[in-house]
């Protein structure tokens, strides 16, 4: 375990015109659980495998604990990655496959055996070691991926390349879950890199949003969706993303746009926005009460408010914003309450 | 990538080229030079063994017999071995599986053995000495191996496919002739390079179908003795010239190869 | 395995095939077989033998001779041929600018007819004007193939894997190719070296082509005929004889027809077996292995 840093990192491929990374800072402190939130083409492969010593920097540098591996091969790095898709060895057992890592590093039978017990408890699977990794299914596999990854008690950090693409829809919530959970025993550092910002956020405990100008926002969870750094990253996450208007509707709003979230906004007649609502989504109730999205046209574009039903589509209605994040050429420069 | 197995890569190319060196060698050689002193490199070079090919109509004929049956015979492998490995990869029927391997032990039958009835059959079905007769023949391993690299291939391919040309209203005949073979078009580049391969390549079989009307140019070949003994020179200059329709096909087809052999029934 | 519905219809796509193998498979092998149950004076005066040539055939010390020769080259070639082209198709660059010459190169050897084979190493070997010859030679190595049997016979199997092993890397190449880069990236985090790659990685995931490899290469060496006959011919003595070579003598050079049609029949039935074996062998390995 270890804290991570990167420092001006930069690269570039080999014949390539214009860097793919270029300047990129970020810190990552011991037993953290960060996720890598980027669109594709935002150079989350690129990172991953700078951290993971396939790629070696063009410039700047990648510290474990304060040292320096940028030019390290990944055996010597203690890194453990796991994939989009469960990558075994399928002609070993599941103890074997285990077993795997820690034997090329030398450990004896009986400290390999304890640990194997350790981890594969730890995810449930004592009664699948004797099984071949081939007979298993999707899911199960994955979580010896992800068991493999834990094996080193040594290992400085833990790589998850999107790991949850591969399992079934209903089954992904609970392997996000056994992650979370072995992630906060264990107390690895773990970087897990995704497109979807449900992941990142729920899994997290900081999120860097990366795109292809860098990293334009680390934060918790909370800070990321509250008070997005850039309109890109509230128009990213967040389901659906933050709304956008001019800022002057809102009247005493500075800079050129006003961001909100659909929850920071209610239907009312004496509100500062007016239009006809468009489509309706029901998500739920509350207190008896239909809840869900309400999607309203306005002059400003498409609205997105959440909160009680109580309209049907086409009817003319207002909306109050209560929460605002101010944005000048893009970027927050305040944010705040609205009487 | 090892760096041992580059070591090894590289070695194992030196070793392949070097017989493929002294062929060309002697190819521009004459004859008293290849005979006469040993040299590592061609004494005094010469085109004459070239000239000497071009100029002589029994052996351009033979270059144009040999492909000749060569592309019937790709032509027949490959018109009859794509609808049965459609029909091995997508269907169970009535003995499939026995039908499979022993389609396969055809291409296990040795040729040797075949000389004699062949010879017997194609000249009493008046085939001896044309082209096709050893078109037909090559057929006994072509058809066999086309079927069995075709099958992998298709069987690769999901099902999911042909029932969505379904669902588009498409007839079978559209779907298997501008949607199923342009997406396997590795594996059709794959197997007209091995049936390609073996016809061009065989010996035995064309020599026993062929006399003097449709001799291949292996037969013509294996006849270049004079009266002076062989004439390794035009016979080197002939082996260099039978290389490069392979060539010729491995390249056309070698995007398609790498791609057909990296979808290939690997795994 | 996908599901395959059952459709007896699937016989017209096989239909073309069958005919066309039937014709020139199944006639002339019925040939054979009759000719094999005959004594054949001429083509109009035959008598039925029943298997007295299978028996002679069986008995014949020449046949068990070649018979045995042939097993020790077969079993030779596929020794050097399986390994040496894996570990030529790990060599290969998998996304250079190179890589379509290295295979083009590789697969030089595949395309040129088998009697120019056998005359390129005829000269190429030949200690007074060939080029390996001559080498061996100088390094003091006395070496002339045309007069030592065991030369003979390394320089057939130099030939052999000469002219074969890029089959093997070839297939093992695109069964490479295959592989996903992630499998390589794990083993290399897990501190897995080249030969832990190769046993696990790799391997298991070539099966498949190198099954095919194996099975084109054991039919094809056990069928070898030209090469041999145009470089040593069969030479010195008897001693690279093989069963083609044996079973052309028989039935061209002597016109013995009812003694050739049996071996034959003999002949493809060991080919069988042994092709049958060795699928046995590999799809029963697949069973216990869920």
């Amino acid at each position: 375990m270890s804290s991570i840093e990167l420092k001006n990192l930069r690269f570039c491929y080999p014949g390539a015109d214009e860097d793919t990374l270029s300047d990129l800072n970020l810190q990552i402190a011991n037993g953290e659980a960060h996720a890598l939130l980027g669109a594709s083409g935002a150079g989350k492969t690129t990172l991953l495998n700078l951290l993971s010593g396939l790629l070696v920097p063009t410039a700047g540098q990648v510290l474990f604990d304060g040292r320096d591996v940028s030019e390290l091969p990944g055996r010597e790095r203690a890194v453990a990655q796991v994939f989009q898709f469960p990558v075994l060895y399928e002609a070993m057992s599941v103890a074997e496959n285990l077993a795997f890592p820690l034997r090329n590093r030398g450990l004896d039978a009986e400290a390999i055996s304890a640990r194997v017990a350790y981890v594969s408890d730890e995810l449930e699977l004592g009664d699948r070691l004797a099984r071949k990794a081939t007979s298993l299914s999707l899911f199960e596999k994955q979580l010896v991926a992800v068991g493999k990854a834990l094996m080193r008690p040594d290992v400085s950090l833990v790589l998850l390349d999107e790991p949850l693409t591969a399992v079934e829809p209903r089954i992904k919530w609970r392997l996000r879950q056994t992650l979370r959970k072995v992630q906060a025993d264990l107390g690895v550092t773990m970087i897990y890199v995704t497109h979807d910002q449900t992941e990142a956020l729920t899994f997290a405990d900081r999120v860097s949003v990366l795109t292809a100008d860098g990293i334009v926002q680390t934060g918790s969870p909370r800070e990321v969706y509250q008070s997005p750094a850039q309109e890109f990253v509230g128009h990213f996450v967040g389901s659906p993303g933050m709304n956008f208007i001019p800022a002057n509707v809102l009247q005493t709003v500075p800079g050129d746009r006003a961001g909100f979230r659909p929850e920071w906004a209610s239907i009312d007649p004496g509100g500062q926005l007016a239009g006809s609502v468009g489509r309706v989504s029901l998500l739920g109730t509350r207190g008896g009460v239909a809840e869900g999205l309400v999607t309203v046209f306005t002059e400003h574009g498409e609205v997105n408010v959440r909160g009680p039903v109580e309209v049907q589509e086409g009817d003319a209605v207002g909306i109050r914003v209560d929460r605002y994040v101010a944005f000048a050429n893009e970027l927050r420069i305040a944010e705040g309450e609205l009487a | 990538m090892s760096r041992s197995g580059r070591w090894i890569l590289c070695a194992y190319l030196v070793y392949l080229v070097l017989p493929l060196y002294w062929l060309f060698s002697m190819a521009i050689s004459s004859n008293a030079d290849i005979v006469g002193e040993f040299n590592a490199f061609p004494a005094a070079p010469t085109l004459a063994n070239f000239a000497e090919i071009f100029s002589n109509p029994v052996w351009y004929q033979a270059f144009g017999n040999s492909l000749t049956y060569v592309f019937i015979n790709t032509l027949i492998s490959l018109a009859v071995a794509i609808p049965a490995a459609y029909a091995f990869s997508r269907y169970r029927f009535l003995g499939d599986k026995q039908l499979f391997f022993w389609l396969l032990t055809n291409r296990m039958a040795p040729p040797a053995v075949f000389l004699l009835p062949f010879f017997q059959l194609y000249s009493a079905i008046g085939l001896f000495d044309t082209p096709l007769a050893v078109a037909l023949a090559h057929c006994l391993f072509t058809v066999p191996l086309s079927v069995w690299i075709l099958e992998g291939f298709f069987s690769g391919v999901p099902t999911e496919l042909d029932e969505m040309a379904q669902l588009d209203g498409h007839s079978f005949g559209y779907f298997f002739l501008r949607v199923f073979l342009p997406i396997n078009r590795g594996a059709i580049g794959v197997t007209l390079f091995f049936c390609f391969m073996f016809s061009w390549v065989e010996l035995l079989l064309a020599r026993t179908l062929s006399g003097a009307e449709a001799k291949p140019i292996v037969v013509v070949m294996t006849r270049t003795v004079s009266a002076s003994g062989l004439d390794w020179g035009v016979l080197a200059a002939a082996g260099v010239l039978t290389v490069l329709p392979g060539v010729l096909v491995v390249w056309f087809v070698r995007k398609d190869l790498v791609k057909g052999f990296a979808l290939g029934r690997v795994s | 395995m996908s599901y395959k519905p059952q459709n007896n219809r699937a016989w017209l796509g096989v239909l073309p095939v069958l005919l066309i193998v039937a014709f020139s498979a199944v006639v002339p092998l019925m040939t054979v077989i009759n000719y094999s149950v005959q004594d054949i004076l001429d083509f109009n005066t035959r008598f039925f033998v029943g298997f007295e040539w299978y028996v002679q055939t069986l008995n014949d010390e020449r046949f068990i001779e070649a018979f045995g020769r042939q097993l020790a080259f077969s079993f030779t070639v596929l020794a050097l041929e399986i390994p040496l082209g894996i570990a030529v198709a790990r060599g290969i660059p998998k996304n250079s600018r190179l890589t379509p010459l290295i295979l083009i190169v590789l697969a030089l050897p595949l395309l040129i007819p088998w009697n120019v084979v056998g005359t390129i190493w005829q000269i190429f070997a030949r200690s007074d004007i060939g080029l390996l010859g001559v080498a061996i030679n100088a390094m003091g190595i006395s070496y002339n193939y045309t007069s030592e049997p065991l030369h003979a016979w390394l320089t057939l199997v130099a030939m052999d894997v000469w002219h074969w092993t890029s089959l093997v890397a070839l297939l093992a190449f695109a069964g490479l190719t295959a592989i996903p880069q992630p499998y390589y990236q794990a083993a290399e985090l897990d501190g897995a070296s080249s030969w832990q790659v190769l046993r696990y990685v790799e391997l298991p995931r070539l099966r498949g082509v190198l099954i095919i490899a194996v099975l084109l290469r054991l039919m094809d060496s056990f069928m070898i005929y030209t090469e041999p006959f145009v470089l040593t011919g069969g030479g010195p003595g008897n001693t690279t004889t093989f069963l083609s070579q044996y079973l052309a003598t028989m039935a061209v050079g002597q016109f013995d027809l009812g003694p050739a049609a049996a071996f034959s029949v003999i002949y493809f039935l060991f080919i069988l077996l042994f092709c049958w074996l060795f699928y046995q062998s590999v799809v029963k390995r697949d069973e216990e292995t869920p």
